[in-house]
């Protein structure tokens, strides 16, 4: 029906081309989700009863913590919203995955990677610094799977038949550049043999976690939801300026945010972090009206479906860039600093805003790159209720909790049993919270695993039919079941 | 503002499309008015990329006050106090004088002698009659404005005369001032630019 | 952004910008760093940490104790504080009534009426704080008037804040106390209280090792995990306890014939922990120390 069709790669040709790389970046992805979300259930229990697992040292709380938060970025997120990003590229160039067996390559060396890296964590052999914790092989692995994939997705825009770019490109391209600089710098400073002197260490760290938490997060799940936002909504996305203006303010500005406000370094590097995050609620502003137009009157019964998780990620990651902003603000850094706030915030930014979109993001393609649809649809709707009563039942009370604990520990007449003791009661609800994201967590997996076995079994299907049979009928079957590997 | 609904080229085979238009002009104001405070508060709070400079302080100048002083830095504060609080009103807290008031302390040659004995027999003793400073006499009469202030004090405060505004002379010690006070007795009468010549340095 | 290679240099501007800003400037203005001179004194800061403490370092990272712990002092702002050393002649409460008259002016009546408040219920110790406050004139004028009136007083720099308050510090914490960590711990959630001074705070090394076999047993409500796996229970030898081993309370004291010694990562920690005591004044951190008063 449509002239441009003939020109185009058969839709079927263009999905199965990303069948096993999304895959393998999904499933290992939803397995990391579990894992991290289990450590995290085990580390914030260890805040009720402290010797809980207490003989053994693998399970300190200072060793869980920071590997469940590894597992959920470096295990979930970042592969996750590369296989979504991979989907998005292919969809947008209107052409099937360039070099698919490379991204398969890449999602194992990946995984193996976050593998290698909580396994260092959990034995003493984490690099101290937040967010970077991964010993030297984990990062060079996934250093190497990440530029792999990025390669991947380059050559399929590279090689795109539709020329005009989409918003979501700037986001998604900025992203593929952004990673490996961040992750490069990164590791060279602080994770080689040359580690730079003193408080540079932190520096350098706080710039890098900004880099990956606040702005990569950002850039790769406004650049998912601009595209999945308007595509269910079926209008056109509102006000490209703005978006432009958002994606231009988000990444001049937001890439100098980070230093916290009390950080023992001269006072020109917090005074241009708060300074920046001002600036940075230009580009929640501009996020906010252009995903409000979009999305306000659309007219989607969303009911748990995709489209409800991406709006509800939206959402999270405006109420995460207002506490995020807030916190750089001088007056109450006095208060938020070295509180639960800050937890708060990357448990939103992490869970609530790139997690659901996420979701949202594999609900919706999953299905049509499979070609046939998720194998328990309505685990979708209820994933949706337990991510989002989970999300505000985890973030809310420790949002609380950080102003409680931190309103004490400013007035030095309280002692400091309690200022801690004010966040304990907060922790337990938000405790309850991380139990409910897991059990979603559950469900998500189980939808990609057994939607995974299911695939396996029917290839192996296939491939004992084509040795059985006469060897007229079975290419055709083949190249619907695994026409990637081949292509 | 323009919200022409022009849609992109991007041909629909179910990919999304985007509504063109210009961000518009109050989100630029505002980028640019938000920057402009933003260097202001840099500028109050910043301490110029100055590596000393630590978030309580905000500037050098800020961080140099609460240096604690030490001997003679401390002597040479409260000096400037004393002299600003007793000295100044006439000779002003720029060493400069005042036309028919008070002579420059500024290039003075009194001031700026080596020794100190004449300096100190002034605000001990007082002035009466003419006075010759940089080569213009001066016919004013000065209480003995010093006779009250500590030895201590009094000699922080010639300290702080002889190093200031130019001058370049070497300190006075309380013993200094002790030492002429003990000459001058109990009620010493105000003196004249000659009789103070007449004395040793 | 009508192809891929305008957003390609976009993104290498902004990030190569805050890269110059946040990696490049500090490596080069903070990261050839030396020791520097104690404020008043020829000392240098900070001292290298002697081998069991650098040890320890890897200790407290490998546990990820910077997960609950800070290592960093906040100040709000710092003051001179006046405080009188030697009351001469004078009596205590005629010296309160004096304090009283020391600043007539209107405007001032704030630094007497905060005056007053601190002689309330003086029992004429000395030294006694008689006002701390942000202005250095006041204090300088207010020193004078002192001894002009026979009475000895010394104004000391004071950092303030709840963190000051609370002992954990003398003063901010500044780049130059963490010359010689790798890593820096810094943390950034105070689960537990601030380590910066602890080597001041707790000096004892069996105290610090107590703690970390049996924190309730220091803390009673402590939400700090035992790590019992740094220590080792073993039978006493002859029913003598060796000189290693910790005295605890009772609940927490291994079965009779038995004793707790710590492993050698626990000592490394405590020596660690006994390293870290930002405590003296620096240029860029003033203050003037306690035992600078006599």
């Amino acid at each position: 029906m449509n002239p441009t069709e003939n020109t185009t790669s058969r839709p079927n040709e263009l999905e199965a081309s990303l069948r096993v790389p999304l895959l393998a970046l999904f499933g290992g992805a939803a397995v990391w989700l579990v894992v991290g979300l289990g450590l995290g259930l085990i580390a914030g229990i260890k805040f009720h009863a402290p010797d809980f697992l207490g003989g053994c040292p693998l399970f300190t709380y200072g060793r869980v913590a920071p590997a469940a938060n590894d597992a959920v970025l470096y295990g979930f997120c970042i592969p996750a919203a590369l296989g979504v990003a991979l989907w998005i590229f292919a969809r947008l160039s209107r052409s099937p995955l360039a070099l698919p067996l490379v991204p398969v390559v890449a999602a194992n060396l990946w995984h193996l990677g976050v593998f290698v890296g909580t396994a260092g964590i959990l034995l003493g052999d984490s690099t101290g610094h937040t967010w970077l914790e991964y010993p030297r092989a984990a990062a060079v692995l996934l250093f190497a799977a990440f530029l792999l994939i990025a390669v991947s997705a380059a050559a399929t825009f590279g090689w795109r038949k539709e020329n005009p770019l989409y918003p979501s490109h700037w986001f998604l391209l900025a992203a593929l550049l952004w990673f490996p600089w961040i992750y490069s710098t990164a590791n060279l400073f602080l994770n080689s043999n040359q580690v730079p002197r003193g408080v540079v260490q932190p520096i350098i760290a706080w710039w890098f976690a900004n880099n990956l938490v606040f702005v990569w997060l950002a850039l790769m799940g406004i650049g998912t939801a601009f595209y999945f936002l308007p595509k269910i909504a079926g209008r056109p996305l509102a006000n490209s300026g703005y978006v432009l203006f958002a994606f231009l303010t988000l990444i001049f500005f937001g890439t100098w945010c980070g230093i916290p406000q009390s950080a023992p370094v001269p006072a020109w590097l917090p005074v241009l972090s708060s300074v920046a995050a001002a600036l940075t609620l230009l580009p929640l502003l501009a996020i906010t009206i252009v995903t409000w137009k979009t999305v306000c009157g659309a007219g989607v019964a969303c009911k748990g479906g995709p489209f409800c998780f991406i709006r509800f990620g939206v959402l999270c990651f405006i109420i995460s860039g207002v506490l995020y902003v807030s916190a750089a603000c001088p007056q109450y850094s006095r208060i938020l600093e070295f509180t639960w706030f800050g937890t708060a915030q990357t448990q939103l930014q992490l869970l609530g805003f790139t997690a659901m979109i996420l979701f949202g993001a594999v609900y919706e393609l999953l299905p049509a790159v499979m070609g046939k649809p998720l194998p328990l649809p309505k685990a979708v709707r209820l994933h949706s209720w337990l991510g989002t009563a989970g999300v505000l039942l985890l973030v809310v009370p420790l949002v609380l909790a950080g102003m409680a604990q931190g309103g004490k520990l400013a007035d030095a007449t309280v002692p400091f049993a309690e200022v801690n003791s004010a966040a304990l009661k907060f922790l337990r609800i938000s405790t309850t919270g991380q139990l409910l994201i897991l059990l979603g967590a559950l469900l998500f997996a189980a939808n990609i695993l057994i939607m995974t076995i299911q695939w396996k079994l029917g290839l192996a299907k296939t491939v004992i039919a084509y040795i059985k049979s006469p060897l007229e009928t079975a290419p055709v079957t083949l190249r619907s079941g695994a026409g990637e590997v081949k292509s | 503002m323009s919200d022409e609904t022009k849609a992109c080229s991007l041909p629909t085979t179910g990919e999304p499309t985007a509504t063109r238009s210009a961000a518009p002009m109050w989100i630029i104001v505002t980028t640019l008015l938000l920057l402009f405070l933003g260097g202001y508060y840099f500028d109050l709070h910043g301490g110029w990329f100055n590596a000393k400079v630590y978030s309580p302080y905000y500037s050098a100048e800020k961080l140099d006050a609460y240096q604690p002083q030490s001997g003679a830095a401390a002597a040479l504060a409260r000096g400037k106090r004393t002299y600003e609080a007793v000295c100044g009103i006439c000779h002003g807290t720029d060493g400069l004088g005042k036309p028919g008031q008070a002579p420059p302390l500024a290039g003075s040659e009194m001031v700026n002698c080596a020794g100190v004995n004449r300096l100190i027999h002034i605000p001990l003793a007082g002035l009466n009659g003419p006075i010759r400073v940089k080569g213009q006499d001066w016919g004013l009469a000065m209480a003995a404005m010093g006779a009250a202030l500590p030895d201590e004090d009094l000699a922080a405060t010639l300290t702080y005369i002889r190093s200031s505004w130019g001058n370049n002379a070497g300190p006075v010690t309380g013993d200094d001032v002790k030492k002429v006070r003990a000459g001058l007795g109990a009620s010493p009468q105000p003196m004249s630019g000659l009789q103070l010549l007449k004395m040793p340095e | 952004m009508k192809s891929g290679i305008s957003i390609f240099i976009a993104t290498l501007v902004a990030l190569g910008a805050s890269w110059c800003g946040f990696v490049l400037a500090p490596t080069l203005q903070l990261g050839g760093a030396k020791q520097t001179v104690v404020l008043q004194s020829t000392d240098n800061w900070p001292l290298q940490r002697t081998g069991a403490a650098t040890l320890g370092l890897q200790v407290y990272r490998a546990y990820g104790c910077a997960a609950c712990h800070t290592e960093q002092v906040r100040q709000d702002g710092a003051a001179f504080e006046v405080t009188l050393t030697d009351l001469g002649t004078h009596k205590p409460d005629e010296f309160t009534a004096f304090a009283k008259s020391l600043f007539v002016l209107p405007e001032l009546a704030d630094y007497t009426n905060a005056m007053s408040d601190n002689l309330k219920g003086w029992n004429g110790g000395v030294p006694k704080a008689l006002l701390v406050c942000t202005d250095k004139d006041i204090a300088s004028e207010m020193g004078d008037r002192l001894k002009a009136a026979g009475v000895n007083s010394e104004t000391r720099i004071v950092a303030t804040g709840p963190d000051i308050t609370r002992g954990w510090g003398s003063r901010l914490s500044v780049a130059a106390d963490y010359l010689y960590d790798q890593p820096v711990q810094l943390g950034s959630l105070r689960a537990g209280p601030d380590l910066a001074n602890i080597g001041v705070r707790a000096p004892d090394a069996r105290w610090q090792l107590q703690h970390l076999y049996a924190p309730k047993s220091i803390t009673p409500g402590s939400t700090m995990p035992s790590f019992k796996f740094l220590f080792e229970v073993r039978p006493k030898i002859n029913g003598e306890a060796s000189p290693e081993a910790l005295t605890l309370p009772k609940e927490f004291a291994a079965e009779a014939g038995y004793e707790v010694v710590p492993k050698p990562e626990a000592k490394e920690l405590a020596a660690y922990l006994l390293s870290l005591k930002a405590n003296v004044p620096l240029y860029e951190a003033p203050f003037t120390p306690l035992a600078a008063t006599k």
